[in-house]
């Protein structure tokens, strides 16, 4: 159909030509003829009336045709970009009469459409369920776990990955490890695993930490692996900072052993010398000394050693306390935990038997039937009291106990044991103020404060996170030729700039940056960057009317310089997408200068797109088309980063079908598609 | 009388060695530092030096490096003092030229005894 505005001139221009031929023709034969008066009239008459007919042709037909029409062709647009959205308009004008076979075939689609899914709910439900268990365990599993196909993309990462690589952006579906872990060792190692699935660990050294991991080859269809990581960090650095202090004390302790043996062994050899004698013996005094402190560091630095070493594990004091109180059930005694509960390191069977041992010899020599266990944080350690209504015990008892084994087994480990274990002591004291007693035992405070998080609470009220796609494995390789990738398989990473005003030759800046990602057809819901910037001058009034951004928004947000390569990475392999991109892309290249990424990927514009596909509708702008196809802006995030480039992926989406129906499957193909409306030659 | 030089920035140590060696039948000069050392070194070459390794300033392997590029004191014997356990440094200290290498704490009777040993392989070769 052509275009409104074709039609609108070709129909002004059929009535100028008919009435001002008419009128011509009119004053021609009144000069030629000159007609008595009823002939003039009805002449006039006759000679004005084509120019009339095609005036109320033109409007007739406007109202009841080619209105309809166009509106008939928005209906079919957004009936093959959302099939099932159900506030179409009802046909008008000489259409009309089409609405109830239209209606027919439309419900019938939609009905065939329903059952299908029906059909494939049914079918999925099993598998969802399976799914979400094993989802779940992933949820709540503390370790960092990546799974990745044979080309090492990323196909499966847990929150607690989510949680170590908080700060990079690289982490994400359908992303090359590669990205994430740069290190040529792991890349060796993923190529090289042994096919009965035995693991290999790799130690992988950088900035801002060191991860220990394991790699196993996985017996799936994509030939892919599985790799857990450990945060090593700080288990290495605690263990260069002990090797360090004892390369610095265990030179000192010889030197003064040293120091000491040879002035003693001059001391006995010096005879008639009393001022020498004095002199050794001083020397004696003073290394014996330096000495006895070495020795004191030397101790304490294997103390904190041993209270570091495993064996000692994190544990909330009152999942110990319940456990406890469970075993002494049996017992009748009545354990109850008072006092705030806290993270303690201790080696949970071994404190348990301990402490449950302590109780029952307790009970023998005190009439007790009921206890409170109560955990108070001290400096460094946190104290465990057993309290108790009376005396408290005699430190020759405790002693007494100090060698009495768990169990009743004389293999077993002794109370002094676990004491030494834990560097702890244990004594009994008077409660202030109560006619209570307590026993207290020091234990090795833990290195978390907070209480743990209840999952649940967590993602309360989140959408459900993203964070595997195992269909990426059936992806063509990455390094086939990105051209002949069809659409529905391509990374796509629509994004959106906002600036401190239009003119960004004359020096406007990009002062937010924002983009998410559409991998197989999907828009990944958690997977977005979303950076302010710093443009390091002002922003006019009239922008911030637009995007509400101030310069005080902005103020500590870092600079593009910063914010680009962040980006770079980000987009990765990632096909660009944006509304109008010829502006976001000037934007982009800029700001980057000579140093920077460089943004030479593919781009594709959604505004071109749609004006390809629908040269005879007017309105191509982000607002235009989101009411269209039905999109909406959550509220508030019109005129941001975020919000305009999530809008735009949902268009692109929504153009994706329509394109397919014309023919257009593979990226080539599209950017040819593109290639010509820009060049203004729409096929 | 053989002239033993003794250097180690302890003046503790100094003193006893000092003593111990002249029991032993040595003449004793002493040093706190490399620097000293090598002064005593250009004024009279002793027949051996007790060298030390953790010295303030110059180390006592960098005086040793010198003591063996200088043709006077090439093949003088130098005993190596260290407060450091680890066998990399010894062969560290033998690799330049170390005649032998003791470590603190030593048995003084084993030193004089290892000190007098290097002086008679010395005289007899």
């Amino acid at each position: 159909m052509p275009s409104r505005q074709n039609l609108l001139g070709l129909w002004m221009l059929l009535c100028g030509v008919l009435l001002f031929g008419g009128i011509g023709l009119l004053l021609w034969l009144d000069t030629v003829l000159t007609p008595a008066t009823p002939e003039r009239v009805a002449l006039w008459v006759l000679g004005l009336s084509p120019a009339v007919v095609v005036l109320m042709l033109g409007m007739v037909l406007e109202r009841r045709l080619f209105r309809p029409l166009r509106q008939f062709q928005v209906l079919l647009a957004r009936l093959v970009a959302s099939p099932d959205a159900r506030s179409d308009f009802p046909l008008d004008g000489w259409l009309k009469p089409l609405q109830p076979d239209l209606d027919h075939i439309r419900d019938g689609w939609r009905g065939d459409r329903a059952r299908l899914r029906d059909a494939r709910d049914e079918g999925a439900a099993e598998a969802l369920r399976i799914q979400q268990e094993l989802e779940g365990v992933l949820q709540v599993l503390d370790l960092p776990l990546l799974i990745c196909d044979d080309h090492q993309r990323l196909l499966l990462f847990n929150p607690a990955a989510r949680t170590l690589f908080h700060d990079q952006p690289a982490l994400g579906l359908g992303r090359r490890i590669s990205q994430l872990l740069p290190h040529a060792s792991l890349n060796d190692a993923l190529k090289q695993l042994p096919q009965d699935g035995s693991p290999r660990q790799l130690l992988l050294p950088g900035e801002p930490r060191w991860l220990r991991c394991e790699l196993r080859r996985l017996g799936a269809r994509h030939g892919g692996a599985l790799i857990t990581l450990r945060d090593t960090t700080h288990e290495l650095e605690s263990d260069q900072s002990w090797r360090r202090e004892l390369a610095t004390l265990l030179p000192r302790l010889r030197g003064h052993a040293g120091s000491l043996g040879s002035a003693a062994d001059a001391l006995v050899q010096v005879e008639h010398n009393p001022e020498l004698q004095h002199r050794l013996e001083q020397a004696i005094s003073q290394e014996s000394q330096a000495l006895s402190q070495k020795v004191e560091a030397l101790t304490r630095l294997v103390e904190s050693h041993q209270l570091s070493q495993s064996g000692l594990e994190e544990t909330w004091s009152n999942d110990l306390f319940s456990a406890l109180g469970e075993r002494l059930h049996e017992e009748a005694i009545e354990l109850t935990p008072v006092g705030i509960p806290v993270w303690i390191r201790v080696d949970g069977p071994a404190l348990l038997a301990m402490l449950e041992r302590l109780i029952r010899e307790l009970v023998q020599i005190r009439p007790v039937e009921a206890l409170d266990i109560e955990v108070l944080l001290g400096n460094k350690r946190v104290y465990l009291d057993l309290i108790w209504q009376g005396e408290p015990l005699t430190d020759h008892q405790l002693s007494l106990w100090h060698a009495l084994h768990l169990f009743d087994d004389p293999l077993s480990p002794r109370i002094e044991d676990v004491l030494a274990q834990h560097g702890a002591e244990l004594w009994s004291q008077p409660r202030n103020d109560t006619d209570t007693a307590s026993l207290r035992l020091p234990l090795p405070a833990s290195s978390r404060g907070a209480r743990p998080q209840p999952r649940a609470e967590q993602h309360a009220g989140q959408t459900r996170p993203e964070f595997h796609d195992f269909s990426i494995a059936e992806l063509p390789a990455p390094d086939a030729a990105l051209a002949h990738t069809r659409l529905e398989e391509l990374e796509l990473v629509v994004f959106d700039t906002e600036t401190t005003g239009l003119d960004l030759r004359g020096g406007d800046q990009i002062i937010s940056l924002a983009a998410c990602r559409i991998l197989r057809g999907r828009l990944l819901a958690q997977d977005s960057f979303d950076q302010l910037i710093n443009p390091q001058r002002p922003i006019p009034p009239d922008s911030t009317a637009i995007h509400h951004l101030t310069d005080a928004d902005v103020a500590n947000a870092p600079p593009i310089e910063v914010v680009l390569p962040r980006f770079h990475q980000y987009v990765g392999p990632g096909v660009l997408v944006a509304h109008n991109a010829v502006f976001d892309l000037l934007a982009l290249r800029l700001a980057n200068g000579e140093t920077g990424p460089t943004f030479d990927m593919p781009v594709l514009d959604t505004l071109l797109l749609s004006r390809t596909i629908d040269p005879t509708l007017e309105g191509h702008g982000l607002d235009a088309l989101a009411e269209r196809f039905e999109l909406t802006f959550p509220p508030g995030t019109r005129h941001t980063a975020l919000g305009d480039a999530r809008v735009t992926a949902e268009l692109l989406l929504a153009l994706l079908p329509r394109l397919r129906s014309r023919g257009i499957e593979t990226l080539e193909q599209l950017l040819e598609l593109q290639r010509e409306v820009e060049q203004g030659r729409p096929s | 009388m053989p002239r033993v030089l003794v250097v180690d920035d302890e003046p503790n140590i100094l003193l006893s060695l000092e003593f111990l060696m002249q029991q032993a039948g040595f003449e004793v000069t002493t040093a706190e530092d490399a620097e000293q050392a090598q002064v005593l070194i250009s004024q009279q070459v002793p027949d051996l030096i007790l060298l030390d390794i953790s010295l303030p300033g110059m180390s006592g392997f960098d005086l040793l490096e010198q003591l063996r590029a200088d043709e006077a004191t090439r093949s003088l014997p130098v005993v190596m003092l260290t407060a450091h356990g680890r066998e990399v440094e010894k062969e560290k200290g033998m690799a330049l030229g170390a005649s032998d290498y003791i470590t603190k704490p030593f048995s003084t009777r084993e030193l004089v005894s290892r000190v007098q040993a290097l002086l008679d392989r010395g005289n007899g070769g």
